[in-house]
Order: C-alpha cells, then structure tokens, then sequence
C-alpha cells in the first residue's frame, strides 16, 4: 500500500505552486464529478428512489389509518379559527361610539379539582388556571364566535386587551381591584387600565373591522378549565381537564352615552341584560355520525348575575380563546420523512465511505488535490439532492394525504383546510426538505470521520429513531430535552398547529411538543451538520487518505 | 467434520476483527445501560396502590433490548456483508466450497455470540432492576414482588428477549445475504425494525392499530417480554414471537438462495 505516500506527494503539489489548468479543476467541475459517482452507481439511485416511495407510503399508510375524533363543538371565530367561546355576559346595546367603565373590585377562582388522596402530590397541576379573565367587552351580540374585543384582568398575566380570539396585548401588570374602561371609536376599541377612576393608563389598541353599528358591551367573566398531569408511567401520561369557576365582583358599571329610555326607575340594574354565551351548548357543525357522542356533555350553566346596589357579582365558567388539536394533519402526511431518511442517510454514508473501501479516494484526491474541497463538493451534491427528493416527496405525500385524512373527518374549523401555496404548509414542506439535507451532510461528514458505513449508518439511524422512542419512556422534562437536542428536533419545523400564549397547552414531547419556534429544531440538525464537517475536514487534512 | 471446521473457521473470522469486541461491549452497554436509565426513572406516583396500572415490571427493565439491537443488527451484517466488502468471500468459497455449509456456520456462530452478549444484557438489565426497584415506590411493602427468575412469566421475559435478539440478528444476517452491502443492510434492517414505532404513535385508529403490530418484527416480537396483560387481543407472546421467526426464516431462506443461486 503506498497510501501514506501518495497523499504526501498530493500535499506537496499543492504548496508547490500551481498546477496547470488541465491539473487543476474549478469547483464547478469537482460538483460535476460528484455528481456523476453519486448518479452513475445503480445501487445508489434505487436506494435515493426508495426514500420518495417510503415517504408516501408511510404518509399514505398513517393518513388512511387515522381517523378524526368528534369535537366538544365546531365553532369557529371570525377568521374561521377553531374557537371555545362560553362565558357570563352582562350587557347592553352600545350604538355608534361610546366607552363602558367598571371597576373590578374582586375576582376569586373556585376550583373544583379532582379529590387528591390526602394531597400527596401525585398529580401535579401544569396550568395554574392564571388565564380566568374578568373585565369588559364589546361583542358583535350573543352569537358565539362573532366579533369582540374586551380588556380584563387575570390572576397570573395582568391587564390584557384580546379581540376576535388571536389578538391578545398585554396591558399593565396589575389584578383585582383595578378600574377598566373600554372605548369605541368606528372599528377602532381602546383599553385603558386605572386604580382610582380618575387617571387613566392606556393599555392598548386594537381594531375589530367590521363591526356593526350596535354592539353588547358590558362585564364579562370567563374561567379555563384546569388541566392536571399525572406523573409519566410506562410511557402513558395522564390529563385530567377540570372545570373551574371565577367568581367577580364588578362595581359600578357604566356606559357613555347612557341610553334615557334605560334609566326610568334609576336603579343601577336597568338597562342590563344577564346572558351565557355557550358554544357548547347548541351544535351548529355538521351532525355526528351514527353512535357517535361528543366527548363530554355540556355542563351546567352558572348561578345569575346578583346586584347589590351598584355592585354586580358575576360567576363564570369557560373561556374565549382558539381551541387548538394536537393532531396535526401536514405533519401526518409528512410522517414518512422518518423512513425515507434512513434510506437517504445509507447513500450518503456510502458516498464517502465507498471511496475510502475502494481506494478510490486516492484517485479523486490526485485528481482534485485540494481534500476541503472534495469533501464540500460531496456535501454540496449530496444536500441538493436529498433536498430535491424531499421537496418533491414531500409535495407528493400532502397531494396524496390531504384528501385522504379530508375523508377520514379532518375537517375545518377543527382541522383547517390547508391549501399546499398556504406559507405554514410550504414551511412544513420546504423545512423537511432541509431538515432531510442536513441529516445527509450530516451522515456523510460522520462517514468520512469514521470510514466505515456500518457504524455511521447506525449511528445515525438510532440517533433520529432513539428519542422517538425513549421519550416516552423518561420523565417529560427528561424526554423533552433528548427531543431538543438530537437531530430528530428538526421535524419540529412540520408544525402547522399554532400555540398561543394565552391558552394553556399539554405539552408532552412524543406528542411534537420540542420547539415552540419552528425553526429552532431546524437550527439543531444544521448545527449537527456544521460542527460534524468542521470535525471532517479537520480530520481529511490531518489524516491520510 | 467439515462442518465443525467451517464453524472454528467462522469463529477465528469473528473473533479476530478488531471492531467485535467493541462491537460486544457496546451492544450489552447499550442493552444495560438503557434499561437501568428507564427503569431508574420508573414511578408509579399516578397510580393507587396495588396498582390497577400496567406496570409490567419485567417489560420495563428490559427496555434496552429495543435498542441494543441495533448493535446486533450491525454485527449481523457485517459478518456477512463484510465478505463482500473485503471480497474474502472468494476465498471464504474457495476453503468451503459447499456454499449452504459456510452460510449455515456463519449463522451457528452469529447465534452463538448473539445469544451469550444478550443474555449479559438482558441478566445486567434484570440484576440492576433487582437492586434498584425494592428501593422506589415498587417495594414489597407496596405489594410489588421483586423480579425473580422463578416467577416464570419474568424467566419467558428473560429468554424470550434473548431468543429475540438472536432472531434479530438471523433475519439481519438474511438480508445483508441477499443485499450484499454492508450500510444498504443496515439501513433496511433498521427501517423495518424501527418504523412499526414511529407508525404507531401517529396511527389513531385502533384497526390498524392491530394490524401494524401483528406484522411488525419489532412490535410483535418484543410481545415476548410481556407478563401482565397477557390477553392482550393484539397478539400474545409466543405468537408475536412466532411472526419475527418468520421473517427471520424467509430471509435466511431468501439469503441462502441468493449465495446459492448468485455469483459470489
């Protein structure tokens, strides 16, 4: 073997000066050549078509073997965002501009939590209820899932201004006691914040377009179910939701301009009207299907409003706020990019470590002397292609998926009905295509460190399947973290479901709870893919062929 | 005769590559070592006591094997794949000519290594397991029996996983038979081992549910280490078995058929 030779001579061509032109490619040419080995071996272009056909099919198989659960309700919000939206509504007519003042004197949450034995801790509470909300609100009537926008105060997040579901601003931080007033001004609703009535803080503003000429404004009390999580066991983690209730103490509500017909008797009630506004309670979605039950029967509405005077007690129950599924249809549909990625991580292990079986690394190194640039070349064409294969792939099994689970009952307001042009679903596509490259360049730079295809595929394919399946079976805090830091994390980017800040969420990693940013997975692989070349190149340099 | 010296030959071949004893001891490290971490982390704080929970004891401090045998599909391939690799295959045909006689010697000998590294792995598990539980809320004072080898679905747990590892590692030997190459082996090993899991956790409706674990080698073989629950209408332990031994004996067959019927 004269290897140690031969690549000393090749060092010594190159800091001897320049070869010439014929000796000495451009960078085009060294692409060109790696794509000719990597297209020109017959057994490499089976396995990178294989990897297309197990992404659809796999996509294929979950779409067509899921079926959709039956929703507690179908409403959904003005821009057809599914949408729960029950709360305890005191109100009058407000025609044309106008503002509408309280003074939230208390608001108490009265828990109705599962019975612990003896409080030993065995569950543990992951949503303090923090969201219960209690303020004012102008709404486009009674209509659940109409237009509004309303200020309130919450026990754990201050003064909010939140409008038409998905709008949320936060306001000073300050609780109960604390005076609220909420103006209208055309489309435009301002909210301001003040603790003595007299001086008043602004605490933002929103615009509701298209609300009609006459609104309801008046306090509103709403209160979010709780949610409990047990301890994680053999892989299965209990939620248990529980219904709260928040009780609140209004004073004085008053509306500019005061309508003279409601003032006759001069009692502070009049004019107001007590109302619950339910999502739940009256189905406007399509008919369930035969034998089918919702998943839980509407609860009892709460007590009336009381008035003493120019106070006003209110309970309430529910909350206003997006609903949100953890089933996530494009991420289904792309479920195959796991199998189809092993196939892509063998070929590019191969490319490189096939060279080194072959001795054939010595022949592209004296034909290309610079070893970095040989090294780029490959990761360069090995990147473009799994990216095209993705890309193409990934399109595909939507093309083929989204009727299908369409079919199976995933259907809007609940599952919203992605278009493939819609930019989340192009994030989703075009992520998982890098996501597919970087574990490629990724698995050709550890194939170059380790020089053998065995141990680098391995290594590879536990590293992306290992976290899939032990996360289910650590600690959540422990398993979410082997989720964020292993290269699977860069499917994160397939989300198409929103989180939102104001609405508590079960996040258990298995369940595709790792990154809240999309990206940010996507910043993990390319970081594996990054720091494993730097370690390559270094070896190539150092290392004979 | 013959046999017996193809067998030794086989061995010596095994033995004498440096990456096998590596190999070995990170496949019973990696079995060990993910067991312990689970069953460690194990905690049966949501549930009463005597648990109506599925705490199968035995199935979680076996845990490692899913991904111990990763290792072992790795050491499978290679003993063959590697032939090809090195092109000592030639060789290998030229000192034992009868083809199925040097296939069915490399697998005696495969199944002979797998079996002892599984049974360290799958014993560390247990031993660990042992010592660990009667210290957490699985102590005898809370009604938990400690595992013990004389509890006899605990021994089927036992065995039962090294029997799967072996069967593991036959089937792996099969294909990198039939595909000749050593990363394409093990990427296709991996895959139809791995993807039963990955389908399972996004499969909501329980009718194929069912199907994908009764035709999973994965799935359906690690039945095996089942001792509670053991009506489960899925598949029971010795019929999940039973589907990984096919897969295993129709890739042997189909490895046997392609050294017999293909040049080397």
């Amino acid at each position: 073997m004269n290897g140690p030779v031969t690549a000393t001579t090749h060092r010594t061509t190159r800091t001897a000066g320049p070869l010439p032109a014929a000796g000495r490619p451009g960078f085009g040419w060294l692409l060109l050549s790696e794509w000719t080995k990597l297209r020109s071996v017959s057994r490499w272009t089976v396995a990178l078509l294989t990897a297309p056909v197990l992404i659809i099919l796999v996509g294929l198989l979950s779409a067509a073997s899921s079926q959709a659960g039956n929703p507690d309700s179908t409403v959904s919000g003005p821009d057809g965002t599914w949408v729960q939206d029950r709360f305890h509504f005191v109100h009058r007519p407000l025609t044309g501009d106008g503002s509408v003042t309280t003074r939230v004197a208390s608001t108490r949450l009265e828990l109705s939590v599962p019975q612990q034995d003896g409080g030993d801790g065995r569950t543990q509470d992951v949503e303090r209820t923090v969201w219960s909300k209690a303020g004012l609100m102008v709404k486009d009537g009674l209509r659940p899932g109409s237009r509004y926008a309303a200020v309130m105060v919450t026990p754990g997040h201050g003064v909010r201004l939140q409008s038409n579901f998905t709008t949320d601003i936060a306001g000073p931080a300050v609780g109960a006691p604390t005076w609220l007033r909420l103006t209208r001004a055309g489309s435009t609703i301002s909210a301001f914040q003040s603790s003595d009535g007299v001086s008043w803080t602004p605490a933002g503003t929103v615009t509701v377009p298209d609300l009609p000429q006459t609104v309801e404004v008046g306090p509103f009390v709403a209160s979010p179910a709780g949610i409990l999580m047990g301890e994680r066991q053999f892989g299965t983690v209990q939620f248990e939701r529980y219904p709260t209730t928040t009780r609140a103490v209004f004073e004085r509500p008053t509306l500019e301009p005061a309508r003279a017909t409601g003032a006759a008797s001069g009692e502070p009630q009049d004019g107001w009207r007590d109302d619950e506004v339910n999502d739940e309670a009256g189905q406007s979605g399509p008919p369930l299907p035969a034998g089918a039950r919702p998943d839980k029967t509407p609860q009892a509405g709460p007590p009336a409003a009381e008035w003493a005077g120019d106070r006003l007690t209110l309970v309430g129950v529910g909350d206003i706020a997006p609903r949100t599924k953890s089933e996530d249809v494009i991420k289904l549909g792309l479920t195959g990019a796991y199998a189809g990625l092993m196939a892509l991580v063998a070929v590019a292990v191969l490319f490189v470590t096939t060279e080194y079986r072959r001795g054939m690394l010595r022949t592209t190194f004296t034909a290309s002397p610079r070893r970095g640039r040989v090294l780029v070349a490959k990761a360069m064409v090995v990147g473009a292609v799994t990216f095209v294969i993705g890309l193409v792939a990934g399109v595909a099994a939507l093309l083929i998926t989204l009727p299908i689970t369409r079919d199976n009952g995933f259907l809007p307001p609940v599952y919203p009905d992605w278009s493939l042009i819609d930019p989340t679903v192009l994030r989703a596509i075009v992520g998982t295509a890098g996501v597919l490259a970087a574990i490629a360049v990724f698995s050709l730079a550890l194939g170059t460190v380790l020089r053998r295809a065995a141990g680098a595929v391995a290594i590879v394919i536990v590293l992306i399947i290992l976290p899939q399946l032990l996360a289910g079976a650590l600690p959540t805090a422990a398993g979410q973290w082997l989720m964020r830091l292993t290269p699977p994390a860069g499917f994160s980017v397939q989300q198409t479901v929103p989180h939102y800040e104001q609405v508590p969420r079960i996040c258990i990693p298995e369940n595709g709870c790792v990154y809240d940013q999309p990206w940010a997975g996507f910043a993990v692989v390319c970081g594996y893919a990054l720091v494993t070349m730097a370690v390559a190149l270094w070896l190539l340099r150092r290392r004979d062929a | 005769m013959s046999t017996v010296y193809a067998i030794r030959a086989e061995w010596t071949k095994l033995r004498t590559v440096v990456s096998t004893p590596w190999l070995l001891f990170t496949a019973v490290a990696v079995t060990a070592g993910i067991s312990a971490m689970v069953t460690n982390a194990a905690s049966n704080r949501t549930c009463p006591v005597p648990s109506p929970c599925l705490d199968d004891l035995p199935k979680l401090s076996l845990t490692g094997a899913q991904y111990g045998q990763a290792l072992v599909v790795v050491l499978a391939v290679l003993v063959m794949s590697e032939e090809y690799g090195t092109r000592s295959i030639g060789v290998s045909l030229m000192a034992v000519p009868r083809r199925w006689r040097l296939y069915l010697s490399k697998a005696a000998v495969l199944t002979g290594v797998v079996v002892v590294i599984g049974s360290l792995g799958v014993l560390g598990s247990l031993l660990f397991a042992r010592q660990v539980l009667p210290g957490t809320a699985f102590s005898a004072a809370n009604g938990y029996q400690g595992l013990s080898l004389r509890d006899e679905p605990t021994l089927r747990a036992v065995y039962g996983t090294v029997l799967y590892l072996a069967l593991v590692a036959l089937l792996s030997y099969g294909v990198a038979a039939m595909l000749r190459d050593t990363a394409g082996s093990v990427a296709t090993m991996l895959i139809l081992l791995y993807v039963a899991p990955i389908l399972t956790a996004v499969v909501t409706d329980p009718r194929w549910l069912t199907r994908i674990e009764r035709v999973s080698p994965m799935i359906a073989g690690l039945k095996i280490q089942a001792t509670t629950a053991l009506d489960s209408p899925t598949i029971g332990p010795w019929q999940g078995l039973g589907v990984l031994a096919l897969w295993a004996a129709g890739a042997l067959l189909a490895g046997l058929l392609s050294l017999q019927l293909r040049d080397a």
